[in-house]
């Protein structure tokens, strides 16, 4: 029997994705990795390096994938870390620069946004008040994020080369997360009770903005995934009554304008969500991927949501580095048989992280074979 | 055992309510110490409405900056007291990591619990954690840490501690993103803390308060 061409592979395995996605059975588990310091690692890159090349980023990437093997995807490809701290509203410390050389890049978050903030946000727009916030905190970051999405065409391209799927390249806004980044948590929380109209008002003003941008990114891109992230806004941190008015609107909504634009919502949500898992099949039926990090019950979610969303995970990043090959391909095993193997994507919870056990990767790669 | 209705009150987050308590029963000769104790019986029910899902990270920081507020015009009075806290936490961010999301929230929610709190801030050095516990002779040490690669900093920090000679002085709280079980027993530490609030469970066991 004659070898697959790449473009047979691609083939293959995107049909693989759209199936899970739809809700039915592939011939097999489809993974989608994220892979960032971890390719920079097993690829003898300096993490330096990959940090400020997004060129060498995306090659870095494409290179471990081949070192995984039969891999259908990778979530997104190439990275710039610095772009971080549009999501989060602050500034991200990079290897050999704030921080020693191959050392993990984290976003330094501070109380950046004051309360006079969301009254400014509303009186001036969410596009000029955030101009005027990224020309004082976050110059390397939006060039960053410039840098990323301007060369995502050609890597696309070139992984589809090698026959592997780009499944969410796109990157959705969330009001909540840029605010609470930006605010810091503890102080983020404590508007939402002293100053609620205030702060509802400016997600409001956000919201509307982010909702046009999503819609045209959407167009532009395509029906691939597109990341629509919550990590500060999980349940877990908030009690249910700021949860429905803070969050949850938001969110549908954000989820809502891609899939009416033919996208995938891929729902990064880290941290823990069980207790409104219900509420997600509110969510278009077959449309979304919720993405877990290994916080949330992944059981439970494939209790509530069987039939209604294609589930994505989730091999914690703390098994990934500290636990052995056995372990995590029984784990993977038990994952592809209770939540797959209809409607499951088998990947890391949130990203494989830097530090994580080559021999531990390949074993959750080497689990849906 | 009846709550009081300061107790009540901010058990219920009511911000208004208990400011005004405070400031009522100061103003008829009660003691700082005897309403900084309802207080803490307020702090109580916060912790047993979390414990049993009504409440959640958010009533945490909000109870504890109600309790942060209406005990402030109590802590001239405390600073002669003989006693006010029940026992000392050091705290910090393990070394090359920089976050302190988790680290803060635990050191409102344990000072507004009765402990006091010696924060090291983030990205804390191995000898740091050593000297604070020689200079603060504290009964617990908690770190927190929210990268993957740091998990080696922090069972290197526990090592200096235990070479230090200091590792049976005191119980080793973990917790953050992506700590878990294994972690606490990779690091060598002695509870993992899947919360704040578990760490203010922990802390009160190991201090005997009931």
């Amino acid at each position: 029997m004659s070898e697959k061409t790449a473009e047979m592979l691609f083939e293959e395995r995107s049909h693989r994705l759209q199936t899970a996605v739809r809700l039915g059975t592939p011939d097999r588990v489809p993974l989608a990795l994220v892979l960032d310091a971890f390719a920079a690692q097993v690829m003898g890159v300096k993490l330096s390096d990959f940090a400020s090349d997004v060129e060498l980023a995306g090659q870095t990437m494409l290179d471990a994938m081949e070192l995984l093997g039969d891999v259908d995807s990778i979530q997104f490809a190439p990275y710039a870390p610095a772009m971080l701290g549009m999501a989060w509203l602050s500034p991200v410390e990079l290897p050999g620069r704030q921080l020693p050389e191959n050392t993990l890049w984290q976003v330094d978050e501070q109380v950046r946004i004051v309360p006079e903030d969301y009254d400014r946000i509303v009186e001036e727009g969410w596009s000029a008040w955030l101009g005027a916030y990224i020309g004082r905190y976050l110059g390397e970051a939006a060039a960053a994020g410039q840098a990323m999405m301007g060369a995502m065409p050609h890597w696309v391209s070139e992984f589809r080369k090698r026959g592997y799927v780009m499944f969410s390249p796109g990157f959705c806004g969330n009001p909540f997360e840029n605010l609470c980044g930006g605010r810091t948590v503890k102080e983020f929380i404590l508007d939402l009770y002293r100053i609620p109209d205030k702060v509802q008002a400016a997600l409001d003003v956000i919201m509307a903005e982010e909702r046009e941008r999503t819609r045209q990114m959407v167009r532009a891109g395509g029906p691939s995934g597109y990341w629509v992230g919550g990590w500060r806004s999980a349940p877990e941190f908030l009690a249910p009554k700021l949860w429905n008015r803070f969050v949850w609107p938001y969110l549908q909504e954000m989820v809502e304008t891609v899939v009416e634009e033919g996208g995938i919502p891929v729902l990064h949500f880290d941290a823990n969500w069980d207790r409104e898992l219900p509420r997600l099949k509110e969510l278009p039926k077959a449309r979304c991927v919720l993405a877990l990090d290994g916080k949330t019950d992944i059981f439970r979610a494939k209790e509530v949501l069987d039939g209604h969303m294609c589930i994505l995970g989730d091999v914690s990043p703390a098994m990934l580095s500290l636990a052995t090959p056995d372990e995590v391909h029984a784990y993977c095993t038990r994952l592809i048989n209770e939540i797959g193997p209809s409607g499951f994507i088998l990947a890391q919870g949130c990203t494989i992280p830097f530090g994580a056990k080559l021999e531990n990767v390949r074993a959750m790669v080497d689990a849906v074979k | 055992m009846n709550a009081s209705k300061l107790a009540q009150s901010l058990g219920d987050l009511d911000d208004a309510a208990t400011v005004d308590l405070v400031q009522e029963k100061l103003d008829s000769g009660e003691s700082a110490l005897a309403i900084l104790g309802e207080l803490q019986d307020g702090m109580n029910i916060v912790g047993e409405r979390f414990a049993g899902g009504e409440y959640f990270l958010s009533e945490l920081i909000y109870a504890a900056d109600i309790f942060k507020k209406a005990g402030a015009p109590l802590q001239e009075e405390l600073k002669s007291a003989v006693q006010n806290t029940y026992g000392t936490l050091v705290l910090g961010t393990v070394k090359n990591d920089i976050h302190d999301f988790g680290k803060d929230i635990v050191a409102t929610v344990m000072a507004s619990n009765g402990i006091k709190v010696i924060d090291l801030g983030v990205n804390v050095e191995h000898q740091a954690f050593v000297e604070a516990i020689k200079e603060h002779k504290p009964q617990l040490v908690g770190m927190s840490c929210l990268l993957t690669t740091v998990f080696d900093d922090m069972k290197e920090a526990i090592k200096t501690i235990k070479d230090a000679g200091l590792r049976d002085q005191v119980t080793i709280l973990i917790g953050g993103g992506p700590v878990d079980q294994a972690t606490a027993d990779y690091v060598g530490a002695d509870v993992y803390c899947k919360t704040a609030q578990d760490g203010v469970i922990a802390a009160r066991k190991v201090l005997g308060v009931s």
